[in-house]
C-alpha cells in the first residue's frame, strides 16, 4: 500500500512491484523509484537527521545536488555504504536503507539536544575552543570531537563488488542528454563525427520528458520522442545512461563514471574528446528564510518531477514560495493534477517569518510588505529562487568562473535562527554574517571558515545563497563574487570505482624473474622488492628466517651456495664508439679494457654524485655488455638513451636492454670454480684461463650457451652464470644436482645483503642516495684523473672536497655482545633518552654478522675517513637506546681480497 | 593528463611518457669546458613562462626521447621534434 503514490502515470513500472526496508521497516516501491521517490510514495518525508545539529531532514530535491536525505545502503557483500543520496539510490529488490547521524532512531535523537547550545557552536567553533592547551589536541580534543564529528560510519569489510575500467575516444563528447544535449548530439552527427552523449540519469531526455509547460498541449513530449528515435537511428551517436562525467582535464580528457545495476558495479571511463560540449543544465536554488530546512520543504522543479515521472503526491497541502513566475504557474499546474490543494503563494514583497512542525512542516508563517502576519496550514511548502547554472566542468579547467547563477533572480537573503545556506554542514546565515564580520569575507576564505559547500554535495544548493548573502554582506554586486575553486570530481565517486579492477595484486604489476617457479619448488620465501618478486630466503623445515640466512651465508662462506641475479639490469652496448661512450659515462678508467675481461664501474650524475654502479664487459671489440643495479635500471636506460639521442647523436652506439634476455644464476663460495667447472663449460675453469673479473663464452653440457662473469658482491670467489631466459629451470637444476658434492646452498636477498655489508660493497639507496660522492664511499682512487667523463666538471666544487663530508666508514661495538641498532644517529656521548645533540652521521646498514659473530654496521660519518679507531655512540630515539662503537674501515672481511682472486 | 603527439607513434597519453625537464644547453664533458657552463646548465635552469621546451621519453612506445614545444599556461603544444635523425641508427 503506496498512500501517496497516484492512480496513473510516471515512468515506473507498476507491475513490477519491489520490496524494500528503510531503518528496518519494510515497504514497497515500483521499477523505476529512487529510493527518495519510493519514500515518498509511501510517505515517508523524515529520512535523516543533520550533521552537526541534528535536525530533522526529508528530501529537498530529486537528484545529484540533494544535501538532505543521505542515507546508508547495505550493498551485495553486506557492507554498509554510508552517505549515498536517497535521490540516486536506485530502488532493488531487499534494498536495505537505513538513517544515519541519530541514536537511539531517527525520531528520538539525543544528538538533536545540541541544537539547545547551537548559539554556541557558531563557525570556527572548534578553532575558538580547542585552541588551549596544545596538548589537549591529541589527549582529548580530536578524540572528544572524532566521537562526535562526520557523518555515516564505514565498515571495514574487503569492497567484494566488481569494477572495470576502459578508455574511448570520440570526436564530439556530449556531456547531459537533456533536450539540448540531444539537439548537439543530432547536430555532430549530422556532420559526419563520432558522438558520446553521456547523462548522470537512467533515462535519456532530461527534464523535458516530465516537465511540461502548461498550455503544451503534447508538442514538447512528440518532439522528444522524434529526436530519441533519430539518436537511436544514428549510427555515429552513443548514448551512454547512468554515466557521471565527474572531471575536466587537460588535450580534452573527461573522467566518467558509469554505474551498472547487476554484474559489473561501475565502469570508470576515461574519455578523449576533440572537442566537448557542455550541456549540463542547471541546478534550481532554494530561498533562505528562518526553519528552511524542515522535511516537507521542496525545490518546485523536484516537486514537479515527483508528481510527473515517480507518480508521487508529495503532499496534500501545498504553499508556493518561487520566485519565477513561468515555475510558479507550472508548479501550481503539477500540484494541482496530483491533487495536492494550494493554500497560498508567497507575493510580491512578503518574507517567510517561519515554519512549524516537528517531524514535517506543518504550518508557514509569512510576513507581508505591511508587517501583517499570515499563516498557512500545509505540509508541502515548493520554493525556488531561481536557476543556478551548472558550469562546474568548465571551471574546472579555469573557465567561467565568475557565471554563478543564470536566469537567477535578485532575492533579498533572509536571516534569523535556522536559516540555512548550507543544509548539508548545518551553515546558517548567521555563520556567514560571524564569518563577514570576523574579516573572512573572500569567498574561499568563508568557504573554509564555515564549512559551506564542503560535503558530498558540494554545495550545489548552497552557492547561490552564500553568495547572495555575502554580497549583501560586504556591499559588493551579486556578479563580482566569483566561486570558489571547483575541483573534480563534480559529484562524488567510490574509491572503488576509481581503483576499477587494480585492487591487490593487480594494483602493480609484478614482474617475476625466470627462476620463479623453479625457486618455488625449492620452498623459496618471496619478497617483493619494487616490481619484482625476489627470492628472500629458503627456510629448511621450520627454521626462522634469521636461522636460515646464517645457514646460508655460512654455506657461501665455507662451501658454495647460488643466487638468482637475473634482476640486474644489463644492456648491450654495440658500436664504433661504443668505447668512447662508455668512458664518458662512467668515472672510472675502462678505455683499455680487454675483450673477455670486465671492470667495476661506477656512474656519476651530472652534479658530480654517485648515480649507480655496475659492471662493463667487453665481449668483443666494440661490443660490451654493462650491468646496472635493479633499483636504477629504468633511470640508468632512460639516460643512456638520453645521452645519445639528444645530446651526442654524432656517436655510433647502439643499446638493446637485455635484462629479460638472461636467466643469470650466480654461484660463490670457496668450491665455485670446481662446480663450474663440473658444468663442463667449453671453456677452462683453472685460474689462469679464467682469473677474477673476466667473462667467458661459450657452451655448457655442450648444449646451452652462456656467458659466465667472474665478480663478486659476496666476497668469496663467484662466477655469474647467464644462459637464454628459456633454460632458466634447465641451470638451476643442474647447479642444484652437481653442486650436491660441493655442498651448493641456495641463497636470497637477505643473505646476499649479509654478505655484503660484511664485505663493506655498497647498495643503491642507502649508501648510494643521490648525496654522496665516490670520494664520500671511498671510491675516490677510482675516479679517473685523465679523462673526460661526465660529473668531472662539477666534481671540481670546492664544497665536494671538503672532508668534512660525511664518509662511508664500518662501525664495531665497543663490547661485542652488544647490538648496534638499526637507523641510529651517531654522535659523539652518550645518549640518553631525552638529550638533544647534533647528529654527526647515520648508520646505513646495521646486521649481526654470522662470519664475524658481532653486530656490525655501515654509516656515513663526518670527517669519518680519517676517524679510524675513534669510538662513538649510535643512538636510536626509537629503539631509546645507545651503543658504543668503534669505527673501522668499511671492508670487515677479507679486506685484501685474496678469497676471490683463488 | 596531456596528449603527446609522438612524432614516431601519434597521439599517445601523457601516462606513456616520462618528463625530462626543459631542454637545456648540455655543456661539453671536456675538462677544458667552465664549471660555470655546467652550473648554468643544471642549477641555474631558466624558469620563464609560456611558452617552453622540453624532453619527453616514450617509454611506453618507440623509447625515443622527443623535445615538446608546450604552452605553459594552457598546455597547447605547438611543435614536436624527434631529437636523433634517424640516418645513424643502422645496426639496429
Amino acid at each position: 500500500m503506496q498512500a501517496s503514490r497516484l492512480e496513473s502515470g510516471g515512468y515506473i513500472d507498476r507491475n513490477s512491484s519491489i520490496e524494500f526496508f528503510f531503518d528496518g521497516r519494510s515497504l514497497t516501491g515500483y521499477r523505476g523509484d529512487t529510493l527518495a521517490s519510493a519514500l515518498l510514495a509511501n510517505n515517508v518525508s523524515m529520512v535523516a537527521r543533520s550533521i552537526k545539529y541534528h535536525r530533522p531532514r526529508g528530501i529537498l530535491s530529486a537528484g545529484l545536488e540533494e544535501p538532505n536525505a543521505l542515507v546508508a545502503c547495505v550493498d551485495e557483500a553486506g557492507n554498509l555504504i554510508p552517505n549515498l543520496k536517497a535521490t540516486e539510490v536506485w530502488l532493488q529488490p531487499g534494498l536495505k536503507a537505513h538513517s544515519q547521524n541519530n541514536w537511539p532512531c531517527l525520531k528520538i535523537d539525543v544528538g538533536a539536544l545540541l541544537q539547545l547550545f547551537s548559539r554556541f557552536l557558531s563557525a570556527g567553533f572548534y578553532y575558538k575552543t580547542f585552541m588551549w592547551p596544545p596538548s589537549g589536541w591529541p589527549r582529548v580534543y580530536e578524540k572528544l570531537i572524532r566521537q562526535v564529528a562526520g557523518q555515516g560510519r564505514v565498515t571495514l569489510g574487503a569492497d567484494q563488488k566488481y569494477y572495470d575500467r576502459r578508455q574511448t575516444r570520440c570526436d564530439t563528447l556530449v556531456i547531459g542528454a537533456g533536450s539540448q544535449g540531444i539537439v548537439e548530439a543530432l547536430a555532430a552527427s549530422g556532420r559526419n563525427e563520432s558522438v558520446l552523449l553521456v547523462d548522470q540519469d537512467s533515462r535519456v531526455g532530461g527534464s523535458s520528458q516530465w516537465d511540461l509547460q502548461p498550455g503544451d498541449a503534447g508538442n514538447q513530449q512528440q518532439w522528444l520522442k522524434q529526436k530519441l528515435i533519430q539518436l537511436e537511428q544514428a549510427s555515429n551517436i552513443r548514448c551512454m545512461a547512468n554515466t557521471l562525467a565527474f572531471g575536466q582535464y587537460d588535450h580534452g580528457l573527461v573522467l566518467a563514471v558509469e554505474q551498472h545495476t547487476s554484474g559489473v558495479h561501475s565502469i570508470y571511463w576515461r574519455i578523449r574528446a576533440k572537442r566537448i560540449v557542455l550541456a549540463t543544465g542547471s541546478i534550481e536554488q532554494p530561498l533562505i528564510f528562518p526553519g528552511n530546512d524542515r522535511p516537507g520543504i521542496m525545490l518546485a522543479a523536484a516537486t514537479r518531477q515527483y508528481i510527473y515521472r515517480y507518480a508521487v503526491k508529495p503532499g496534500r497541502r501545498a504553499f508556493l514560495a518561487i520566485i519565477d513566475p513561468a515555475d510558479r504557474a507550472a508548479t501550481a499546474t503539477a500540484l494541482v493534477h496530483a491533487g495536492v490543494e494550494i493554500v497560498g503563494e508567497l507575493g510580491e514583497g512578503e518574507v517567510i517569518s517561519a515554519t512549524k512542525g516537528r517531524y514535517r512542516l506543518k504550518m508557514v508563517c509569512v510576513f507581508s510588505r505591511h508587517g501583517q502576519q499570515k499563516i498557512y496550514q500545509c505540509d508541502l511548502l515548493c520554493v525556488s529562487a531561481g536557476w543556478s547554472r551548472n558550469s562546474d566542468l568548465s571551471a574546472q579547467i579555469g573557465k567561467d568562473r565568475f557565471e554563478v547563477a543564470g536566469n537567477s533572480q535578485n532575492q533579498a537573503h533572509g536571516g534569523g535562527a535556522w536559516s540555512f545556506v548550507d543544509y548539508q554542514n548545518d551553515v546558517q546565515c548567521s555563520d556567514i554574517e560571524s564569518a563577514v564580520h570576523e574579516g573572512f569575507s573572500h569567498v574561499e576564505h568563508t568557504k573554509r571558515y564555515t564549512t559551506v559547500g564542503m560535503g558530498t554535495d558540494q554545495g550545489k544548493t548552497s552557492w547561490y545563497g552564500t553568495t547572495q548573502a555575502l554580497a549583501d554582506l560586504t556591499g559588493r554586486q551579486f556578479g563580482s563574487i566569483s566561486r570558489t575553486t571547483m575541483r573534480p570530481p563534480y559529484s562524488p565517486v567510490s574509491f572503488g570505482a576509481l581503483a576499477g579492477a587494480n585492487t591487490d595484486q593487480h594494483m602493480v604489476p609484478v614482474r617475476r624473474s625466470p627462476f620463479h617457479s623453479v625457486l618455488e619448488k625449492y620452498r623459496c620465501v618471496f619478497q617483493t622488492s619494487g616490481e619484482w618478486l625476489y627470492s628472500r630466503y629458503f627456510p629448511v623445515a621450520d627454521e626462522s628466517m634469521i636461522d636460515a640466512v646464517c645457514r646460508e651465508v655460512f654455506a657461501v662462506r665455507n662451501a658454495v651456495g647460488c643466487v638468482d641475479m637475473s634482476t640486474l639490469g644489463k644492456v648491450d652496448v654495440k658500436g664504433a664508439d661504443a668505447i668512447r661512450f662508455l668512458s664518458r659515462v662512467y668515472c672510472n678508467d675502462i678505455e683499455n679494457i680487454q675483450a673477455g675481461r670486465l671492470r667495476y664501474a661506477v656512474m656519476l650524475r651530472e652534479d658530480g654524485m654517485v648515480f649507480d654502479d655496475g659492471t662493463v664487459s667487453c665481449l668483443a671489440e666494440n661490443h660490451f655488455l654493462i650491468t646496472m643495479t635493479t633499483a636504477n635500471s629504468a633511470a640508468v636506460w632512460r639516460w643512456l638513451n638520453r645521452l645519445l639521442q639528444v645530446h651526442w647523436p654524432e656517436l655510433d652506439v647502439q643499446l638493446t636492454l637485455v635484462t629479460d634476455h638472461y636467466a643469470s644464476l650466480a654461484i660463490a663460495g670457496p668450491n665455485a670454480r670446481s662446480l663450474l667447472a663440473d658444468m663442463s663449460p667449453e671453456f677452462g675453469c683453472n685460474r689462469d684461463d679464467f682469473p677474477f673479473a673476466s667473462v667467458r663464452t661459450g657452451w655448457l653440457d655442450e648444449k646451452v650457451s652462456c656467458r659466465v662473469f667472474s665478480l663478486s658482491y659476496s666476497g668469496e670467489l663467484s662466477f655469474e652464470i647467464n644462459v637464454p631466459a628459456r633454460h632458466a629451470h634447465w641451470l638451476y637444476q643442474r647447479v642444484i644436482e652437481l653442486g650436491a658434492d660441493h655442498g651448493v646452498t641456495p641463497y636470497g636477498l637477505e643473505a646476499l645483503d649479509v654478505l655484503r655489508i660484511e664485505k663493506g660493497h655498497l647498495a643503491v639507496g642507502t649508501e648510494i642516495d643521490g648525496r654522496t660522492t665516490a670520494q664520500d664511499l671511498g671510491l675516490g682512487n677510482m675516479v679517473a684523473t685523465h679523462k673526460d667523463y661526465i660529473g668531472a666538471s662539477l666534481l671540481q666544487r670546492p664544497v665536494l672536497k671538503d672532508t668534512n663530508r660525511l664518509q662511508l666508514v664500518g662501525l664495531v661495538p665497543v663490547d661485542d655482545t652488544r647490538d648496534i641498532p638499526t637507523g641510529a644517529q651517531l654522535v659523539d656521548r652518550k645518549w640518553c633518552a631525552g638529550d638533544v645533540m647534533n647528529s654527526i652521521g647515520r648508520m646505513t646498514a646495521v646486521i649481526n654478522s654470522p662470519t664475524l659473530g658481532c653486530s656490525i654496521g655501515l654509516a656515513l660519518l663526518k670527517h669519518g675517513h680519517h676517524r679510524f679507531q675513534d669510538t662513538l655512540w649510535a643512538a636510536s630515539p626509537i629503539e631509546n637506546r645507545s651503543t658504543e662503537v668503534r669505527v673501522v674501515d668499511r671492508c670487515f672481511y677479507d679486506p685484501g681480497g685474496s678469497r676471490l682472486r683463488d | 593528463m596531456l596528449l603527446i603527439p609522438c612524432p614516431n607513434c601519434g597521439e599517445r597519453d601523457e601516462g606513456e611518457f616520462n618528463y625530462g625537464g626543459r631542454a637545456r644547453v648540455f655543456p661539453p664533458i671536456e675538462k677544458t669546458a667552465s664549471v660555470e657552463d655546467w652550473h648554468r646548465s643544471i642549477h641555474f635552469a631558466s624558469h620563464e613562462q609560456g611558452q617552453v621546451h622540453e624532453y619527453w621519453y616514450h617509454h611506453g612506445g618507440c623509447e625515443c626521447w622527443i623535445e615538446v614545444k608546450r604552452n605553459l599556461h594552457n598546455h597547447e603544444i605547438a611543435a614536436v621534434n624527434a631529437t636523433r635523425s634517424d640516418t645513424d641508427r643502422s645496426g639496429t
